[in-house]
């Protein structure tokens, strides 16, 4: 079983990324599993056309965790695709990481986590320990940053850098970096940027995904670009991505860069 | 210096004030086993004083939902329950878990009119302990004090309550009050009905119990303009030294009470005749040498010895209180002088 999961900056494109991975793998014949661990619970929207499926926490809130079962939180989705949305608590009271915790021990309780692969989509800033939760031991192994070529998006995956060398760093951990995907803005040099910046934190680019308008035509038709429109470009980028990501072999423990280090280079590209 | 006494668990401090006053429920909001403990412990601590009541604790009992989707509701649920039990006040403590995922305590507590329902900070693990807890509850329980004109009188502010000797240090400080003609305000808080609360404002000035008070004494002067006296009196010399300091605060001539504590305190140390050029050393309650300059002074008085090969003696912690707590003090040294 192969779990990776995809972590950066806010609204950079993890969930768009993930579920169109997800989706190039199972159309490959692989039993695939998506885990959207973000209160906004949008992670699997477009494998499930559209459709906002209950949450593990929705659940955990009307009838609390003894009642679960496996049924009411895994959904299938395009070409079987197994979905689950951890949910979390309406926006400013509680504590979502909590949830996120409390959502893998049920997925645990229940045997709910086998798959070829499983992909877990996380929200954008690794904010406490709960985000992190995909990362610990006995989860994901293969961690993939995605980001653009700003700075701001550079600067998350950097810090993201922080928490995944911290945890490699553990006795018994086999989590690592496995690779930057550049989900592009399209500024000059983007492609470049994201290379050198992949490199120099001790990583390499696995897949540049150009921006493109077919996304969000896609998005409003609630699906996945691979759904939607196989024979785009996009879709065969997605495709090319998820062969990558298969036959990937790359695990590193990844050296954060100070923020003079990544301005410069940021800079040194700068059009 | 920090004693294990003021550190330990925040809502043990306030605790020790909130289960004070009469008729109060107090809602400890968090896991059950915060209130389970501290309830365990007061309860020991009332059948030791033969005092049948249970302390009038609720948990609001949170468990890992709770925590994830915010604990507001279930303190909400918590503190109608506390109302229906007709209580003169509601306290409502906050812990560790409910401060760090941000309960809004302060907001549930203030939507609440009629009964006071009063919300305290404790969650330890801001960096508080014991003192911390006590003091809070006495600075958020001030707010109950109503206005009025300044009387000749004075409040005992932020009494130990879970001490051993709490009644023993009262009733020494009640005589000495007594012998200067200055009534008792109020206790705040120790044994106290919302009435005695109430007449904090009144009070001209607080004698607080010991140092670990002096947050409270600069909060209350702050606000009432209440000037602080910083401690119960602590041996011969400083019985005397608070008897003055109280005269000079009411403007009053104390010389007559002074002289007669004097005598008092001559007499007592006749008393205790026997201990008379006795070698002695004092220990701190940890059996450390100590050179306690109260122990010292005490020594001379009675005409010890004091040597370092002398018999070892306790120095209680806290000291007992005026001239009756050195009398207690000799009579446990005469004990283990066999003198
Ligand atoms: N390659 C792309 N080309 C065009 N649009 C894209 C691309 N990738 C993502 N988008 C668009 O960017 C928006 C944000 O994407 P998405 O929701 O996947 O980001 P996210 O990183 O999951 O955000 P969050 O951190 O909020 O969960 C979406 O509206 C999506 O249509
Ligand atoms: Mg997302």
């Amino acid at each position: 079983m192969k779990q990776i999961a995809l972590y950066g900056k806010g609204g950079i494109g993890k969930s768009t990324t993930a579920a169109n991975l997800s989706a190039a793998l199972a159309s490959q014949g692989l039993n695939v599993m998506q885990i959207g661990c973000d209160p906004k619970r949008d992670s699997t929207r477009m494998l499930m056309q559209g459709r906002l499926i209950p949450t593990v926490m929705d659940l955990v809130r009307e009838r609390g965790d003894a009642e679960i079962s496996r049924e009411d939180i895994v959904y299938n989705g395009f070409m079987g695709v197994r979905c689950v949305e951890a949910g979390g608590p309406e926006p400013g009271v509680g504590c979502a990481g909590r949830g996120i915790i409390a959502t893998f021990q049920i997925l645990e309780r229940l045997g709910a986590l086998h798959a070829d692969v499983v992909v877990y989509d996380v929200l954008g800033d690794v904010v406490c320990g709960g985000f992190a939760m995909p990362m610990r031991e006995g989860y994901a192994e293969e961690v993939y940053l995605v980001t653009s070529g700003e700075l701001m998006s550079l600067y998350a995956a950097n810090n993201i850098c922080k928490a995944i060398s911290r945890l490699s760093s553990r006795s018994r951990s086999t989590c690592r970096l496995a690779g930057v995907i550049c989900n592009a803005k399209n500024i000059p040099h983007e492609e470049e940027l994201v290379a050198e910046f992949a490199e120099r934190i001790g990583s390499f680019l696995i897949q540049y995904i150009p921006r493109d308008q077919v996304v969000q035509q896609t998005e409003l038709n609630k699906k996945t670009v691979v759904e939607f429109v196989p024979p785009s470009r996009q879709a065969s980028i997605y495709r090319e991505l998820a062969s990558r990501v298969l036959e990937n072999r790359r695990m590193d423990i990844p050296a954060p860069l100070d923020i003079e280090d990544l301005e410069r280079l940021a800079y040194e590209y700068s059009p | 210096m920090n004693t294990p006494r003021d550190s330990g668990c925040t809502l043990t401090g306030a605790l020790s004030v909130t289960t004070e006053i009469d008729g109060s429920v107090t809602i400890v909001h968090g896991p059950g086993g915060c209130a389970h403990h501290n309830f365990s412990l007061f309860h020991t601590l009332c059948i030791g004083r033969d005092d049948p009541r249970l302390p009038r604790l609720l948990s609001t009992d949170l468990a890992e939902k709770d925590i994830i989707f915010g604990g507001e509701d279930a303190l909400d649920a918590a503190i109608r329950k506390a109302i229906e039990k007709n209580p003169s006040i509601v306290c409502v403590l906050s812990t560790c878990v409910t401060g760090a995922i941000g309960d809004d305590v302060d907001a549930i507590c203030r939507g609440f009119h009629g009964i006071p329902v009063i919300s305290i900070p404790t969650a330890g693990f801001l960096g508080g302990g014991f003192r911390d807890g006590h003091v809070q509850a006495l600075i958020s329980l001030s707010s109950l004090a109503e206005c009025g004109e300044k009387t000749l009188s004075v409040n005992l502010v932020g009494e130990k309550t879970l001490e051993f000797e709490r009644d023993e240090h009262f009733n020494e400080v009640k005589r000495l009050l007594f012998g200067i003609g200055i009534p008792i305000c109020t206790r705040f808080i120790c044994r106290s009905s919302m009435e005695d609360i109430s007449r904090l404002s009144r009070g001209s000035c607080n004698i607080l119990r010991d140092s670990s008070m002096c947050e409270v004494g600069n909060y209350l002067k702050g606000k009432f303009g209440t000037p602080f006296i910083g401690s119960f009196p602590v041996g011969p010399g400083g019985t005397i030294r608070f008897l003055e300091e109280l005269g000079a605060v009411f403007s009053l001539d104390v010389s007559g009470a002074v002289a007669a504590e004097e005598a008092r305190q001559e007499r007592m140390f006749e008393e205790f005749h026997a201990l008379k050029g006795k070698k002695v050393q004092f220990r701190d309650s940890l059996g450390n040498m100590t050179d306690s300059e109260v122990c010292s002074e005490i020594a001379e008085s009675v005409g010890m010895d004091v040597h370092p090969a002398g018999q070892p003696l306790t120095v209680p912690d806290p000291f007992p209180v005026g001239t009756e707590g050195v009398r207690r003090l000799l009579r446990q040294w005469r004990r283990a002088c066999r003198a």
